[in-house]
């Protein structure tokens, strides 16, 4: 059986099906998504609790990072994608009419599977975010880079280069770079998308170790393919399988007593 | 593993050669490409070159001549095989410049000769312009013998060998059957003389008395009843105050000078043959020297001043306030004073025989100083030219040598072409375009400035109307178009460069330029109008309800602006003739070139700039759309997950990753610009020029190869600066194309490590 991260579980356990409205930090309802005539997700409910690290894991194509990328409306860049249902970000649906797409990302943040830092200075990467809501003060840049850095655990190694091209980094640092630039703008959740598929193992765990850390501030949604890497740093998970949501329980109950026949046969290996 | 089989191992011999083969295919073909490209990049300079070279001179023939020390003038015929030469004695010669073994002939052998004029008698010489090589001998009892010797070329067939041979026959003619014409009707000896002739009337001038000017004109009469042809005398004559040191007389017949020291009095001639004073050049002899000799260059419009400092200056007419005046124009330095000078029969050459023996070879317009130098060991006295100038005879005593002369393109410099020339007759230095014309006298001006600033002019308009268009559909069609409507639009733009540009040239010339002429000022509230427009619905369309925005993809929201675009060029057209009548007295262009100065072409730049920028427009909207396109979705997704609208995406991370490519759209653009011919041709007036005013035509590189090579002659100077022009033309777009790939190559590199 796969070893729970022992960090996980020093936290209290919740009632994941009856969370309390002020421990949700996202409530998904009934979340039904197309893509043209075919349809990627049937149904998902779940409530994802605040400060907690919550993975997303299943086989590919199960739907698992469609419905990450449905937290801060990245589907809308589709054309032929179409969502019904509802997905409340502290109490407000993020898919209301009056919504501002770019509001919404600001304070649902998002890492992606590869490190995609912008062709410029490391500096310039952290505070691309501050800059685009108009932040100009030198002072208030540089702090949020050294804070933000600091964050992501990268502040010791380019503290001296932070103006050197962000792609002068190794992979697992571009990676930690793009982490900087999503904490910089302190957004409320933080979604990671196969974060460290690209990586080396010894940059994967810098990552996780850091994924733990960053619970303390942000609510951590990780979607994975690497079912050791969700146990070892979530706090819930989620099961999907074809476009479905299995089953989503504590991390320890799940990988040790699932409640679904699907769900012991995807842990266990027998497909995946 | 298991070894192979028989068969494997020939299948695999089979691949490897077509591997082989395939290698060495492509790497012959991508040397062919380039081993082309070298071939036309030396066969430009290899025609080009020769404008370049300079003046060489190759000793043929060399004779000695008895009693050449009274020779007034020495000559020879086109094909330089008979030379002839003018004693003081009043006899001509012809004599043999080159060895003929056919006719058992040596160089230097006397051909023919004879007497016209009589040894006692003569008392002055003169020569009229090479161009009709006419000579006269001034006698004592105040008349004169004009004379010219004539070439007759028979050609026969050699019974021995069979090949067609040349007969040169020389002969003498002179006018009034030998019968001298009188100069001075007080019979007083003429001291010296000059002559010129147009052909059917003739023009003495002679001095007499040191001080006395007299103008002679004879007009040919004929007599209507018998058709008996008589020579009619009108005699005039000025003293002037000073002893006359040198005459000339212009071949048209119009002007004789008279120089006294460092002035000299320019005389006008009318037909009738009244004479007037018209100016008095007067030389600063502190910053020439003093005058020394006067001589007329070849087109007659030049006056080369001999100095004895060694100068020798140019003067020509210039345009005044007070009319036509000569002017100082440049000089030469020919090191030590020129005894003596002998101009081309046609072009703006001319050869300096100095004091120290040098000879000196100058083209005045091009200020080129070709050639200076002691081609014989012994003191230069005399030189001459052939009339096309491809050999020089130089005397020194009795010794005469002929010298093969290689001096094509003398009036090609580096400098003539690129810089400031002061042509004849011109008010001021100036960059000219002018290869051709009918008249023989005339000077090719060629100067590359013009066009080169045509075609950059043509390219300027052309990109500032293709840049912001190009472009923005570009960015538009790669980043904000949805994917089906792009799948139609980009082959749609793309098809439109394998449009023929000289249907677009066509349009160009024939519809645009009168409709644009017709309709001016609505063509110019479109081109204000129209981005206007577009801005405004789009802020208009942002304010809209919600509702109402989202029947409509974002991705085709662009479609809403065509009905906008096709009514505000219908109010704008519709505007125009009450704008014209309202505001402009129903007369625009009279309003602009009188109003305002700006002159009017129908073909004008703007129509190039539409026309061309039409052409250009999917170069640049092709490369900048696949720029654009591919700046890779990961990086746009970065940004937009950071809370970045998609106009701050684009600006921000788009754009800046895509700006290699889009600077590589626009120089190849550029390079499109610059060497696109037919739209030009067609849809300007082809005007050389040098303006940059939108309603004037230009004349690019590329028209002005089109337009002029047809007509040029192999191997003349006029070829080979076509061909410089084409060079020019080659290695600027060249350069912007390889700029461009150069910045497409790094960022492709660019693109592999993200």
């Amino acid at each position: 059986m796969i070893s729970v991260n022992p960090g996980t579980s020093n936290l209290e356990k919740l009632d994941l099906h009856n969370l309390p409205a002020e421990q949700t930090a996202l409530d998904i309802k009934n979340l039904n998504l197309y893509y043209g005539e075919e349809q990627a997700l049937y149904d998902v409910s779940m409530r994802i609790p605040n400060n907690r690290v919550t993975a997303f894991i299943g086989p590919s194509g199960c739907g698992k990072s469609t419905l990450l990328r449905c937290i801060n409306r990245m589907n809308d860049l589709v054309e032929i994608c179409r969502i019904d249902g509802e997905i409340a970000l502290h109490g407000q649906n993020i898919y209301d009419k009056k919504v501002d797409v770019a509001a919404l990302r600001r304070r649902v943040g998002m890492v992606f599977q590869r490190p995609n830092p912008f062709p410029k200075s490391i500096y310039e990467n952290v505070v691309y975010g501050l800059r685009l809501q108009g932040v100009k003060d030198k002072r208030i840049l540089d702090e949020a880079v050294e804070t933000s850095l600091r964050g992501a655990a990268l502040w010791d190694e380019v503290k001296d280069r932070l103006n050197a091209s962000a792609f002068s980094l190794s992979g697992g640092q571009q990676q930690r770079v793009v982490i900087a630039r999503s904490i910089a703008i302190e957004p409320e959740i933080l979604l990671l998308d196969e974060p460290t598929s690209a990586l080396d193992p010894i940059s994967t765990l810098t990552i996780e170790e850091l994924i733990t850390e960053l619970k303390e501030k942000y609510t951590v949604v990780i979607v994975t393919h690497n079912m050791q890497q969700a146990a070892r740093v979530s706090d819930q998970t989620g099961f999907l399988y074809m476009g479905k949501l299995v089953e989503y329980a504590d991390t320890d109950t799940l990988f040790t007593t699932p409640a679904e026949k699907q769900t012991e046969d995807y842990i266990t290996g027998r497909y995946g | 593993m298991a070894s192979l089989s028989a068969q494997q191992l020939a299948a695999n011999r089979g691949r490897l050669f077509k591997d082989r083969a395939a290698r060495y295919g492509v790497t012959l073909g991508g040397i062919m490409v380039l081993v082309a490209l070298l071939l036309i990049f030396f066969y430009l300079l290899y025609v080009v070159q020769p404008i370049f070279r300079s003046v060489d001179l190759t000793e043929e023939q060399s004779f000695s001549l008895p009693n050449s020390a009274g020779v007034k003038a020495v000559g020879m015929e086109e094909q330089a095989e008979i030379g002839y030469r003018l004693m003081s004695s009043g006899e001509l010669q012809f004599f043999a410049l080159h060895d003929k073994p056919a006719v058992e002939r040596k160089a230097g052998d006397i051909i023919s000769g004879d007497q016209v004029a009589d040894a006692a008698k003569i008392t002055s010489f003169a020569s009229s312009l090479p161009v009709s090589k006419q000579y006269a001998y001034g006698l004592n009892d105040g008349s004169a013998v004009v004379l010219q010797p004539k070439f007759g070329v028979t050609f026969a067939e050699n019974s021995e060998t069979g090949l067609t041979e040349r007969t040169i026959t020389p002969r003498i003619e002179t006018l009034n059957n030998g019968d001298p014409l009188v100069v001075d009707e007080q019979g007083q000896p003429l001291e010296q003389l000059a002559y010129d002739t147009d052909g059917e009337a003739m023009l003495f001038a002679a001095v007499q008395g040191g001080n006395n000017l007299l103008i002679t004109k004879y007009t040919a009469e004929e007599n209507f009843m018998t058709g008996e042809v008589t020579l009619k005398p009108i005699f005039s004559r000025i003293s002037l105050n000073g002893n006359i040191d040198d005459l000339i007389v212009t071949p048209d017949l119009r002007q004789v000078m008279a120089r006294r020291g460092n002035r000299v009095h320019v005389f006008d001639v009318g037909t009738g043959g009244d004479v007037t004073e018209r100016e008095l050049m007067v030389i600063d002899s502190r910053e020439q020297g003093n005058a020394t000799g006067m001589y007329l260059l070849a087109g007659a419009s030049s006056v080369l001043l001999t100095h004895d400092s060694g100068l020798i200056s140019q003067w020509f007419q210039v345009s005044t306030d007070q009319g036509r005046k000569y002017q100082y124009i440049r000089s030469f330095d020919a090191g030590s004073p020129v005894e003596n000078i002998e101009v081309e029969y046609y072009r703006r050459t001319f050869y300096t025989v100095s004091e120290n023996g040098d000879l000196g070879i100058f083209h005045t317009t091009s200020e080129a100083d070709l050639y200076r130098g002691k081609p014989l060991e012994a003191k230069l006295q005399n030189v001459m030219v052939d009339p096309r100038a491809n050999y020089l005879i130089m005397q020194s005593g009795d010794r005469f040598s002929v010298f093969d002369v290689d001096n094509e393109h003398p009036e090609v410099t580096w400098s003539a072409m690129w810089q400031e020339v002061w042509y004849e007759g011109y008010p001021e230095p100036d960059y000219t375009w002018q290869s051709t014309s009918g008249s023989d006298d005339f000077e090719s001006k060629f100067s590359l400035v013009p066009i080169a600033f045509g075609t950059i002019k043509a390219a300027a308009y052309a990109m500032l109307f293709a840049i912001p268009i190009g472009l923005a559909a570009a960015v538009y069609t790669a980043y904000f178009m949805s994917p089906s409507v792009r799948k139609y639009v980009k082959p749609t733009v793309e098809i439109m460069e394998a449009l023929p540009t000289v249907i677009l040239g066509f349009l160009a010339g024939l519809w645009l330029a009168p409709v644009i002429e017709r309709y001016l000022p609505g063509v110019i509230a479109i081109l204000l109008l129209v981005p206007a427009a577009i801005i405004l619905t789009a802020f208009l369309w942002s304010k809209l309800p919600s509702k109402i925005r989202n029947t409509v993809n974002d991705g085709r929201a662009a479609l809403l602006l065509i009905p906008i675009v096709l009514l505000v060029g219908w109010f704008s057209f519709g505007l125009s003739p009450w704008v014209e009548e309202t505001l402009f007295d129903g007369n625009v262009r009279g309003y602009l070139t009188n109003e305002l100065g700006i002159s009017f072409d129908q073909r004008n730049s703007l129509v190039v700039g539409i026309a061309m920028g039409f052409a250009v427009i999917p170069t640049i909207f092709s490369i900048a759309e696949d720029a654009v396109f591919s700046v890779p979705k990961h990086l746009s997704n970065g940004s937009l997950a950071l809370g970045a609208t998609p106009w701050q995406t684009l600006t921000k991370v788009v754009l800046l990753t895509a700006s290699p490519g889009i600077f590589s759209a626009v120089m190849m653009g550029l390079g499109r610009a610059v060497g696109e011919t037919m739209i030009v041709l067609m849809a300007t007036g082809n005007t050389p020029i040098m303006d940059w005013n939108i309603f004037e035509g230009m004349r690019t590189l590329s028209a002005n190869i089109a337009v002029e090579m047809p007509e040029s002659e192999v191997g003349s100077s006029h070829y080979r600066i076509l061909f410089l022009a084409a060079f020019v033309l080659f290695i600027f777009t060249f350069f912007f194309n390889t700029i461009a790939e150069f910045v497409r190559q790094r960022l492709r590199d660019k693109y592999s490590s993200m």
